[in-house]
């Protein structure tokens, strides 16, 4: 748990990543966060083999070898979670809970582009952008069924993520680069008893585990390629690494009083006191994206993206406590590596282009570890986009609606013992503004 | 027309077929009938009332099943009068959580159903009283007296010379459980004695009663699931008294040199020739001991105690019981050996009339050594007052120990028969405050000792687990005794 020997980041770039930290919903599968540039957001997130943006450096980072002019792109995504509701299934919670919710609020994920051409066939880019995230918070923490196993979990990211792309070819680019991820995690829940005197459940502490931002850093790296056989038609790939971040943190115990004077003593003398040392590791997965474009006559253009997510790299979470007197959390959360597929559709009038999309994302997550930390779902998504762009500005919005399938855990395997049906949907609204020069 | 007719016919054939299918074949149950003891009847605290009742695993078993108008033979539940017979609860003394009596069990509020009661657990039962039990006599032993209220066929009663099995045979069921054994080998554990024929009962009788048992219950085309005997050392009577000498107010061992002091006990041992000695290693003390460790018995008089050894249970032929409050490592494998035989005979009697078996000795033991996740991150252990399981005397399970053997008959039924009933609302009894109705708060016994466990307490259980056949002399009540202790 010591801190020595780290380094210590600028205090500038701290106050910048905090800005880009954004607790996100996990809409796309997992924790990921696949809607990183309003086009392709409008493209239904099929923009592998399309990237002709500065957020090619997100998507695939070969498309900037065409984009021969220095350009910022900002922007970002609002993401809000229109439906989460949980039913409870006997035996645990039962149906006495009624229909617990999710909190919806909204969380708005800022990315930022730049593309600087270096020579003719060399352009460097760089995406500040936040491609894992995860907030998963129940309303009525202190009545939510779920409470001793969570009752809000974060997971914030920040990527910078410079890259070097190089023209080899009028049809053919590459790109390189590193991925600096800053991340964050909150876990909070209650601890249960029995009280003794009316054998009984009741909540005898709040636990909230946080990691300190400063020290949970990890390094990984992407590639991309871009083939341009023909005009007509595109073909790419790219590759992000895994990247493990290892976080360092505090868990504080607060004491929640139950009434009975001699039943708070005795909870009182067993919880820990003040802050504990407390240790996370988190590995992020690689990811592979294979794309095709088709550009068709009367300027309509269909992309094709299947990608591929190595979630089985996330196949423990384990929360470990320094003081070995306080259990640690050890969780067999066996996710699978994930597919998703998509398809979009593009039709331009001279600098107007109006954009439709479709994906269906499967699932990384085996029934058995869908609970209150979260439940993920196979989910639909209908995505259209409207974008005005010119040589020296553009704009983009998008809006994405997706629809996850119920996720039904009675009668199955729970690893939290936590049965019933979790149903969600979801929105998106995307938005960036591009400057060229 | 052939056409037509050929249509139907496949038609027909094809409803035939998906009727037949097991997705139209869901079994259903119509009436359920529950043998067994005190663990059937849900007795807690040492009493049977209303509160418990309704909270009976048979109840909740019913109500998983779907089973309308499921009786039982209710008790109402009164402030404390009286000294004995009391509901024990946890209480507040000088401080610290202890037991206490809460509520008294009062008086039958369901005594003129026509018909035998639904829940046949009677306290104090072992194999041979559900199937010679027939004329109950209101003032014998504790099944008996509890049959007279229960099965109701004491002289002159509406179901007199009937025996349990032939009550529930009455009610024409067409599921049946059965919970007995317990008070056939743990009765040993309450009087810290285990000998054969007297508190443990021989395995052949037991075979032969148990035989009968399920000879009569066990009719054709009927679902019958038989639970098990857990081990001695799962329940909170034998596991919360340390082998070894503790301070009362932080519960953790005095040490001495380094070491820890065993308390002391009235055998010899390998390293020790004259008693009173240490206590050897596996020995269980049982919550009887509470009283007469604040009395000093088997504590060093080198750190304040008497010196004199924690009374060990004997038998004085013909017939005197003297309980004792220690079950040496012989006693224990003994009392092993014998839930381990009586188990055997469960299985292979169960197995010969068609019968299924829930094993609560291993669900106890798995309980023990890991605790129970009864959902949402709660974890019910075996822990005294706190762990969940076990209610304030230590040997009767709590509303949510019979929950969770109530989620096993269900589970258990789902499996075996392939139906799919809901499992019963855990949370519903996780949640819900056990209290009594009636305004109390808890009358303490001065000389309960550290554990809160005062002798008649301990008196109470066992003469709820004996059979009545031996006259029992309890060890003196002492004065009570202040070790330098913890003060």
């Amino acid at each position: 748990m010591t801190r020595r020997g780290r380094v210590r980041c600028p205090e500038t770039f701290i106050a910048l990543a905090l800005f880009f930290l954004a607790a996100a919903p996990a809409f796309p599968a997992g924790f990921s966060v696949f809607t990183q540039g309003a086009k392709a957001s409008g493209m239904g997130l099929a923009f592998t083999a399309v990237a002709d943006d500065p957020s090619a450096v997100f998507y695939n980072p070969a498309g900037l070898g065409w984009q021969k002019h220095f350009s910022v792109q900002s922007g970002g995504s609002l993401l809000t979670k229109v439906d989460g509701a949980f039913e409870g299934a006997n035996p645990y919670p039962g149906t006495g809970f009624g229909t617990e919710d999710q909190h919806k609020t909204s969380f708005l994920l800022p990315t930022l582009y730049a593309v600087v051409p270096l020579t003719p066939n060399i352009n460097f880019g760089l995406g500040i952008n936040a491609p894992y995230g995860l907030g998963f918070r129940w309303d009525n923490a202190e009545q939510f069924s779920g409470r001793f196993i969570a009752q809000n979990a974060v997971i914030q990211s920040t990527d910078v993520n410079p890259v070097i792309s190089l023209q080899v070819a009028p049809t053919l680019a590459i790109a390189a680069g590193a991925d600096y991820r800053l991340s964050k995690v909150i876990l909070e829940r209650n601890r249960s008893a029995i009280n003794p005197f009316t054998q009984s459940v009741v909540d005898v502490a709040h636990i909230k585990l946080d990691s300190d931002l400063q020290d949970n850093h990890g390094w990984g790296w992407n590639a991309g390629i871009l083939w341009k056989p023909v005009n007509a038609f595109s073909l790419g790939a790219t590759y992000r690494s895994k990247i493990k971040v290892d976080y360092d943190g505090t868990g504080k115990f607060t004491q929640r009083l139950t009434g009975n004077a001699a039943f708070d003593a005795a909870v009182a003398a067993q919880l820990p006191q003040g802050m504990q040392d407390v240790a996370v590791a988190i590995d992020f997965p690689a990811s592979a994206n294979l794309g095709a474009a088709i550009n068709l006559p009367a300027d309509f253009t269909v992309s094709l993206d299947a990608d591929w997510t190595e979630w089985s790299s996330f196949d423990e979470l384990l929360i470990d406590f320094a003081n070995d007197a306080i259990p640690d959390l050890d969780r067999q959360t066996r996710w699978v590596d994930s597919w998703a597929y998509r398809a979009g559709l593009q039709k331009k009038f001279g600098s107007l282009a109006v954009r439709a999309g479709y994906y269906f994302d499967n699932t990384p997550q085996p029934i058995a570890d869908v609970g209150p930390i979260l439940a993920d779902a196979d989910r639909n998504a209908y995505t259209l986009g409207l974008g005005y762009n010119t040589d020296h500005w553009g704009v983009d919005i998008s809006d994405i609606y997706i629809k996850f399938k119920r996720r039904d855990t009675r009668g199955q395997e729970s690893t939290d013992q936590f049965f019933g049906r979790y149903e969600e949907s979801a929105n998106v609204i995307g938005l960036n503004l591009r400057l060229s020069f | 027309m052939k056409k037509m007719g050929f249509r139907a016919a496949v038609g027909a054939a094809t409803l035939s077929a998906l009727f037949a299918s097991p997705l139209f074949s869901q079994t259903t149950f119509h009436k359920y009938v529950a043998l067994g003891d005190s663990l059937t009847a849900a007795v807690e605290g040492s009493c049977l009332v209303t509160r418990h009742q309704q909270r009976s695993y048979p109840k909740l078993v019913a109500d998983a099943l779907a089973i309308s108008d499921f009786q039982q033979p209710l008790i109402s539940e009164r402030a404390v009068t009286s000294p004995t017979g009391v509901c024990l609860g946890a209480v507040v003394a000088g401080g610290t959580i202890t037991v206490g009596a809460v509520s008294q069990q009062g008086v039958p509020t369901n005594g003129t159903l026509a018909r035998p009661y639904d829940n046949l657990g009677i306290p104090g039962a072992n194999a041979a009283h559900l199937v010679d039990l027939r004329v109950a006599n209101s003032t014998g032993d504790t099944a008996n007296r509890f049959a007279a209220a229960i099965l109701r066929n004491f002289p002159g009663g509406p179901f007199d010379g009937r025996n349990a099995i032939e009550e529930a045979n009455l009610l024409n069921p067409d599921f049946v459980t059965v919970w007995v054994g317990p008070n056939d080998v743990l009765g040993a554990a309450l009087t810290g004695t285990a000998i054969d024929g007297v508190t443990l009962t021989s395995t052949a009788v037991f075979e032969a009663k148990y035989a009968e048992l399920l000879l009569g219950v066990g009719v054709a085309g009927r679902t019958v699931v038989v639970l098990n005997v857990p081990d001695v050392s799962a329940i909170a009577f034998t596991t919360t008294i340390p082998r070894v000498l503790v301070n009362p107010t932080t519960r953790q061992p005095v040490l001495v040199g380094g070491n820890p002091v065993p308390l002391l006990g009235p055998r010899t041992t390998a390293t020790c020739s004259t008693p009173p000695c240490p206590l050897p290693e596996g020995t269980l003390v049982t919550l009887g001991a509470s009283a007469l460790l604040a009395q000093g018995l088997g504590i060093p008089a080198s750190l304040g105690g008497t010196g004199q050894p924690l009374p060990d249970g004997s038998f004085t032929p013909p017939a005197t019981l003297n309980p004792g409050v220690l079950l040496y490592p012989d006693e224990v494998a003994l009392i092993r050996q014998r839930t381990t035989e009586i188990n055997a005979r469960i299985a292979s009697v169960a197995a010969a009339r068609s019968a299924t078996v829930i094993d609560t000795h291993a669900l106890l033991d798995e309980i023990v050594a890991h605790g129970y996740e009864a959902g949402g991150g709660i974890v019910i252990t075996s822990a005294f007052l706190t762990g969940g399981l076990f209610s304030a005397d230590g040997f009767h399970l709590s509303n949510i120990g019979y929950a969770i053997v109530a989620k096993e008959i269900v589970e258990h039924v789902n499996e075996t028969k392939g139906t799919d009933f809901a499992l019963p609302d855990l949370a519903h009894t996780l949640f819900e405050p056990d209290v009594p109705v009636i305004t109390a708060t808890g009358v303490i016994d001065p000389a309960a000792g550290p554990f809160g466990f005062s002798l008649s307490m301990w008196k109470d259980l066992v003469s709820a687990a004996s059979s009545g056949e031996f006259e029992t002399v309890f060890p003196a009540p002492g004065k009570r005794f202040k070790t330098r202790l913890g003060r």
